[in-house]
């Protein structure tokens, strides 16, 4: 080709590119996510082949690994539907934590969901690292901000702005650029099983005297109460959080989302599980809990969008528990 | 250098890394193919070749790898143009650099410059990364962390790729005449250079 051998376009080329690097975003924006889904397009389907040849290769990460289909699908879906219950469990407490600040009650005006399978079909490699690539896009109704699971309630990231058509992007949940995260770290129960009601039945429960309170709120969920924590994410599968010294949590505990700012379909789902928790040396009266994420997001096949269903009402009395 | 051998290789060896290659990560450390086969052909095209295609691979690049910029509500994935075009050119002129005093023939060497230029791409990229922080980005191209950490890792990411580099490097040095490089013709073939001796 005759470019190649001009010294003077080669140069023209380099300053184009560096001035496209050093302009802002919001100079690229409107231009670039074509550009780029137009180069991606020829890569797609070599892309899903490979995709499906590494994961024969290297079994993914996925929860129930090796049991028969059956079970694994009975298991998956016991765990969405623990999740579910988590999930309404937190709205119910908040409902009711509502009503006893409030005079009149205030109906919830969200939507539902429903879930999308998605293939992720790029991952990790290069930079930025970190970011999945799936296989579904605004087409089969994926918006920013839909949650990200598998096994039915592990959360593992959401869908960031800016997808295409039949691809998205997927955060994960351990990646800094996810930002802080509220959580509620539940206590494990004497017999192994964790209690989502945690400090939502609070309402039910006598308390004949106040000093038999405390008692009483440890005797209701067989052993400690609930902590709300912030999470940072580190990378690695790993979350830190603060919390205060009277907080009594324990390795093993489980941590599910319970964070505002994320969709109401990824309240309730789990982020993780306790896996140390100790002092933090700058400050005496707080202590550092360190969370691991159940699913490595890097080494997941199959995900599940929680897409926003719009005109569906969830989480008011009227519908019962959210879906 | 024949473009049409180049673009099709190209797209091939970026669908590896992006939908193939995570297979083989080791502790979050995923080898890549695209540094080998720019430093390949940095090694044996002629010097303006060798930058262009190195400016085609990152231009690919820049579109698979969006960045993570404002969004109204969650982040939002912006592809931006222009960092990953100057980190490969980086790469393919430390190779450029080193070619003359390389035995080129040889896989380890092309496994080497695989690593070369794997760093210096990664260097150069996280330089640019680092200056657009400072007022263009929400958060560093590079992801999470910081500078010195994603140079860390992306050096164990180069070293990876030069170990897995060699059998492929072995693959694409067989196909070297389907190439049509300037500087591996019938003159620079291997049986003519032991025939010339010492001239």
């Amino acid at each position: 080709m005759p470019f190649v051998s001009s010294r003077r376009i080669l140069v023209i080329a380099l300053a184009g590119a560096a001035l496209l690097s050093a302009l802002p975003q919001s100079f690229q924006t409107p231009w670039s996510g074509t550009l780029a889904t137009v180069l991606w397009a020829p890569l797609v389907p070599g892309a899903s082949a490979l995709a499906w040849v590494r994961d024969r290769i290297r079994a993914p990460a996925e929860p129930y690994q090796g049991l028969p289909e059956e079970l694994r699908t009975t298991r998956e879906g016991r765990d969405q539907l623990q999740g579910e219950l988590d999930a309404a469990q937190l709205r119910l407490g908040q409902l009711e934590r509502e009503l006893g600040e409030l005079s009149g009650y205030r109906p919830a005006n969200r939507a539902g969901w429903q879930p999308r399978l998605a293939t992720v079909i790029e991952r990790g490699a290069g930079r930025p690292a970190g970011l999945l690539g799936i296989d579904v896009g605004t087409v089969q109704g994926i918006g920013e901000g839909d949650p990200v699971v598998v096994g039915g309630n592990q959360i593992i990231g959401m869908i960031a702005a800016g997808g295409a058509e039949n691809r998205s992007w997927v955060i994960p949940l351990d990646d800094r650029r996810c930002g802080r995260i509220d959580a509620i770290v539940l206590p494990e129960a004497a017999d192994g099983s964790s209690d989502a009601s945690g400090g939502a039945g609070a309402g039910g429960k006598k308390a004949d005297k106040a000093g038999r309170a405390d008692k009483s709120d440890k005797a209701r969920n067989g052993t400690r109460a609930t902590v709300l924590v912030q999470l940072v994410p580190q990378g690695n599968r790993t979350l830190v959080g603060e919390l205060e010294s009277p907080a009594d949590v324990k390795p093993g505990d489980s941590v599910l989302l319970s964070d505002a700012a994320w969709r109401p379909a990824a309240q309730g789902m789990r982020i993780g599980v306790v896996e140390s928790e100790g002092a933090l040396d700058a400050n005496p009266l707080r202590r550092r809990i360190t969370v691991r994420m159940e699913s490595d997001p890097l080494r997941v096949a199959r995900v599940v969008v929680k897409v926003r269903v719009s005109g569906q009402v969830q989480g008011t009395r009227g519908t019962g528990a959210a879906k | 250098m024949r473009w049409w051998v180049f673009i099709p290789v190209l797209a091939l060896v970026l669908t590896m890394d992006a939908a193939f290659m995570p297979a083989f990560a080791i502790g979050g450390h995923v080898p890549q193919l695209g540094p080998l086969l720019l430093a390949f052909v940095a090694l044996y095209a002629s010097r303006g070749a060798a930058l262009w295609a190195a400016m085609i691979v990152g231009v690919w690049l820049d579109a698979m790898h969006p960045a993570l910029g404002v969004g109204a509500e969650t982040p939002r994935a912006v592809t931006v143009f222009g960092p990953h075009v100057l980190a490969c050119a980086a790469g393919a002129w430390c190779v450029l650099e080193t070619r003359t005093w390389l035995y080129r023939r040889n896989v380890l060497t092309v496994a080497f410059s695989t690593f070369n230029c794997a760093l210096l791409a990664s260097l150069a990229f996280i330089a640019i990364a680092g200056i657009r922080a400072a007022y263009a980005d929400p958060s560093p191209l590079w992801g999470g962390g910081s500078g010195a950490a994603a140079v860390g890792s992306d050096m164990v990411d180069a070293l990876y790729s030069a170990v897995i580099a060699i059998l492929p490097a072995w693959g694409l040095q067989s196909t070297l005449t389907v190439w049509g490089f300037a500087t591996a013709g019938p003159r620079f073939a291997g049986g003519n250079r032991m025939y010339r001796g010492n001239d």
